[in-house]
């Protein structure tokens, strides 16, 4: 018998649309991000999103270790997603297991059109996703963390990647569904786009959803991504524009 | 048209310029005509180009750098060097009729020995030659070895070498800055070593605020003012 058993909500969404934790069908739940929070790392990122946290690490371009995984022509991608024992309700085993495998292939998917790969043939870039504490959607704010890292480590890219979940409850189009609309929802859509062409690199969809739901979804998530974008920018010219600030008051006093 | 102002922190991916604009380094165009950044950092505008000043970044060797090395491997007819890089710099024992040309004395070295060297060739990948078979280059006796984000190497040696002359001066120290983000250092004491230190520091971070020449100049001052 498991310790800690999950209940179902009575209701998950009313009438009116309110949802289980008080939001509206369309809104996020609050986030928070921050960049270069890591010392030895060449680029980081920490997401807080609703109950997610989140560290994103990226090292390199660096020499690829064993040599034989080198491409001649182009820099190799590597990430590694993985969740800390604590991060969830029950203890979860260490380790990679066949989800964590996955969604490193999927972050990495996701990441990887973004990056000017032919600018560094012949070494690697190292891309770890930690989650501390995880709150539904742990992969989207991934993939959000690992690109606000690499643009910190410097790293060429054609633009930022930005993600967001969407899902259905009912008959409402939900914007990034929290825990129980995870579990009970009825559909559950993550999504990430390539910010400056504003293409789509990552879709996967768990559930039914009719022509018109899937199209209000894709349309929502589209909106919510854009979202997301804004405070990407905000992060990572945050650190240095605090600097700037600093400066000029210190050059009054 | 233009999109940014001059000096402004852009995001990778952000759009610079439209139409007649030339894109210069770290700068790229779009499949509509677009110019974008490639990277996190500032938005430089000369004439009709537009590039973009990285503000983090590991060091991409370029043929002719000046950078210091470590040897770590002395393998034959080769000695590798760490140049904080992800590509390893070789540079070959010479042998035959070339030795009576060269110092040998300069090929004398040792695992750890920091070197300054010059990039000869660079293929982009595997390939990268260094060589110390130059008046200047070679094994870094004595000193101190500091290491600051090679993105950051522009600022602190400043156009025409102002920001490196204002070092020199201030803490009335020899210093070598290697392109790769390694500063080899020779202090007459502990405190200007420290006190550059600090400066080093300074220059890192503040170095995206106009006016960084004279802020290091004053900071320098006081710090070594007693």
């Amino acid at each position: 018998m498991p310790l800690y058993v999950e209940k179902k909500p009575d209701v998950l969404i009313t009438e009116d649309g309110v949802r289980t934790d008080g939001r509206l069908p369309h809104e996020i739940r609050p986030i928070r991000m921050t960049v270069g929070i890591l010392d030895k790392a060449d680029g980081s990122a920490f997401i807080e999103w609703g109950g997610n946290r989140i560290l994103a690490a990226v090292f390199g371009p660096r020499e690829v270790h064993p040599k034989h995984l080198a491409l001649p022509d182009k820099a190799l991608i590597r990430t590694r997603y993985n969740m800390a024992p604590f991060s969830t309700p029950e203890r979860k085993r260490p380790g990679p297991d066949r989800r964590s495998v996955e969604l490193s292939k999927v972050i990495r998917e996701a990441i990887k059109p973004a990056i000017f790969v032919e600018n560094y043939p012949g070494s690697v870039i190292d891309i770890f996703v930690e989650v501390l504490r995880s709150d539904a959607g742990t992969r989207v704010a991934g993939v959000n963390a690992a690109s606000l890292a690499l643009a910190n480590a410097g790293i060429a890219m054609r633009g930022l990647v930005a993600a967001c979940a969407v899902g259905r409850v009912e008959n409402f189009i939900i914007c990034d569904p929290n825990h129980d609309e995870d579990m009970w929802g009825d559909a559950d859509m993550p999504m990430a786009m390539l910010m400056e062409s504003e293409k789509i690199t990552l879709l996967q969809t768990d559930g039914p959803m009719t022509d018109e739901q899937f199209k209000e979804a894709l349309e929502m998530g589209r909106r919510c991504i854009r979202f997301l974008y804004e405070m990407q920018k905000e992060a990572l010219k945050r650190p240095y524009l605090i600097v700037e600030r600093s400066v000029f008051e210190q050059g009054e006093v | 048209m233009l999109l940014v102002k001059n000096r402004e922190v852009v995001v990778p991916g952000q759009a610079l310029a439209k139409g007649k604009f030339k894109p210069g380094k770290d700068v790229y165009i779009d499949n509509s005509g677009v110019l974008r950044a490639k990277k996190l950092g500032l938005a430089d505008i000369k004439d009709n180009t537009i590039s973009v000043v990285p503000l983090s970044g590991i060091y991409i060797p370029k043929e002719g750098d000046i950078v210091i090395g470590i040897v770590s491997k002395i393998s034959g007819s080769t000695i590798i060097v760490d140049i904080r890089s992800p590509y390893q710099g070789a540079i070959p024992i010479p042998r035959g009729r070339t030795v009576e040309r060269v110092d040998m004395s300069k090929y004398d070295l040792h695992l750890g020995d920091v070197i300054l060297a010059k990039v000869k060739t660079f293929d982009g990948s595997s390939s990268l030659l260094l060589t110390i078979d130059m008046e200047g280059l070679g094994k870094l006796e004595e000193g101190f070895i500091l290491e600051v984000e090679p993105a950051k190497v522009p600022r602190i040696i400043g156009k025409r070498q102002s920001m490196l002359s204002i070092l020199r001066e201030k803490t009335k120290s020899e210093i070598i800055v290697g392109n790769n983000g390694r500063i080899w250092v020779k202090s007459p004491s502990l405190k200007e070593l420290l006190a550059l230190k600090k400066a080093l520091r300074k220059i890192e971070t503040e170095s995206h605020v106009s006016g960084l020449s004279d802020r290091i100049s004053s900071f320098l001052s006081e710090e070594l003012s007693d």
